[in-house]
């Protein structure tokens, strides 16, 4: 049989799927690169001159990146858009987290304009930022990031976006696995649930110890669990 | 009263007021504006929405002293199997004749109920609206299983229990609205809503409706399909009839997603 396809319905998939091919994986491995600067300003700027090292960089980041970014934060928009919230009449916890999607969504729209012009592009350089974008300056990553986390508002700024993102990657994972008909009962969208919490607790966690590691040496961790310095090791071998 | 036969013992108010407080939201007619009307009723042991409804019905008078016409409101059944004297009391959606007065000033915890008319549906007069959207709705998932004449087929085909047991669940459906009511994504002509989701799941589990069911999915795809779900899963809340209505989304989401995106991978 013929299949037909309504405008509407593969937005919506392609939304579902933008948001966890490639934005979530970005999200992981963005998070990832950030723990790195547990370790020091040396380890954070060869894994930044690591990416820019990547073949193909600027086609992965317009077609993995920025398209489907631009994508999903419009078409999430329309989305938010068309929602007649009722929480007040409806108050189930269900119907707050589907509040909660649209309203981190709408923040995370800002948060990453932001980021994106001041990180990869260098703007906002008038309001005690740095012009310098982070991209194409690896060697100076750690201490540009460093400069704008002087500013606690800045910080507090960075925990809310990275809180954010985290929250609504959490949750469209679990929005992703219903809307796809991969978990249908009641109990195993329980276990989705915490499973999308415990990937969502994590990811606020690392992001958040990141955002530190620019503050103080291996950001919240107690040292011992970051990269021994090297009059540490010189201690350490002399003990084997 | 300790005693109770077996029967499950309804919580009832301890010091009932003498009089309780109903404002109704009003409206002449499909095109006029809303407007509010208070009427006071005298407290009597067992009431429901309807009773009060018909005690104002008998005695028209506002609490400000004004004689108004009588509210309008449809119902049939009296026992929450027929869906039709749906409306919003206190803020919630639900059938009148199964709200009862006790249980609602418990709840909120003063001598004033608040009845107000379904707002996702034309509000043809006072408490009155018109659901026909739901049954067009049905009209659109072909929710029936096709008969070829009306001579004798013999036995249908045999279901497994499992299979019986879930499309009982679906088939309580009574098209009363308080899936679409509740529902944030649903606004008028948006959205098909779960109701007719669970049709489609209850026509599609049936061995001979199964024939139509790529009519019901590709339905189902259409501007107004299943794709607007935005999960509040609000729906299974407030379902009077218990209906498993998110199971019913989800499982139809798998279907229309392996028969929408995956489908051309067969040819």
């Amino acid at each position: 049989m013929a299949i037909k396809f309504s405008r509407t319905f593969l937005l919506r998939k392609l939304h579902q799927i933008t948001g966890i091919v490639p934005l979530g994986a970005f999200f992981f491995v963005h998070m990832f690169t950030n723990a790195k600067a547990m370790n020091g300003a040396k380890v954070f700027n060869d894994a930044v001159a690591d990416i820019h090292h990547l073949p193909f960089l600027l086609l992965i980041e317009i077609f993995g990146i920025f398209l489907p970014l631009l994508y999903h934060s419009v078409y999430g928009i329309i989305i938010s858009a068309e929602a007649k919230v009722n929480v007040v009449s409806y108050g189930f916890g269900r119907n707050w987290l589907y509040l909660f999607q649209r309203i981190t969504g709408i923040f995370l729209f800002v948060f990453i304009l932001f980021h994106l012009l001041h990180l990869r592009f260098g703007l906002f350089a008038g309001i005690g930022l740095t012009d310098i974008a982070v991209a194409g300056n690896a060697s100076m990553a750690y201490e540009i990031i460093a400069l704008d986390f002087q500013s606690v508002g800045i910080v507090i700024f960075y925990i809310l976006g990275v809180g954010a993102t985290a929250w609504h990657l959490g949750y469209g994972i679990f929005l992703f696995v219903v809307d796809w008909g991969i978990v249908v009962g009641e109990k195993a969208q329980k276990a989705a649930l915490y499973a999308s919490a415990f990937i969502a607790i994590s990811l606020f966690g690392l992001g958040t110890n990141a955002i530190f590691s620019f503050i103080r040496p291996c950001g919240l961790m107690p040292s011992v669990l970051c990269e021994q310095t090297e009059k540490g090791k010189a201690v350490e071998s002399e003990k084997f | 009263m300790s005693e109770s036969n077996g029967h499950l013992q309804k919580k009832m108010l301890s010091n009932p007021p003498e009089t309780i407080k109903v404002r109704i939201k009003r409206r002449e007619n499909l095109k006029s504006d809303q407007y509010t009307d208070t009427f006071e009723v005298p407290y009597r042991r067992n009431l429901n929405v309807i009773s009060v409804l018909m005690h104002i019905r008998k005695n028209p008078n506002t609490t400000d002293g004004r004689d108004v016409t009588p509210p309008v409101w449809d119902m049939n059944c009296l026992e929450q199997v027929c869906g039709i004297c749906t409306m919003v009391i206190n803020g919630h959606v639900m059938q009148s004749c199964s709200a009862l007065v006790d249980d609602l000033l418990l709840e909120s915890g003063d001598n004033t109920i608040s009845l107000e008319p379904m707002s996702k549906f034309p509000n043809v007069r006072d408490l009155k609206v018109d659901r026909t959207p739901m049954f067009d709705h049905l009209k659109k998932v072909h929710a029936w299983v096709e008969l070829d004449g009306s001579h004798d087929l013999g036995a249908g085909p045999a279901m497994p229990q499992e299979t019986q047991q879930e499309r009982y669940a679906y088939s309580r459906c009574m098209t009363c609205g308080c899936c679409l009511e509740a529902c944030p994504q649903y606004d008028g002509d948006n959205y098909i809503g779960p109701q007719a989701i669970a049709q489609v799941r209850l026509f599609n589990m049936h061995p001979t409706g199964e024939m139509n069911r790529e009519d019901r999915l590709e339905a189902l795809m259409d501007d107004d399909g299943i794709a607007n779900c935005g999960n509040s899963q609000n729906c299974v809340q407030v379902c009077p009839m218990g209906l498993p209505l998110t199971r019913a989304i989800y499982e139809t989401n798998r279907e229309v997603t392996v028969h929408g995106l995956f489908g051309w991978l067969r040819k």
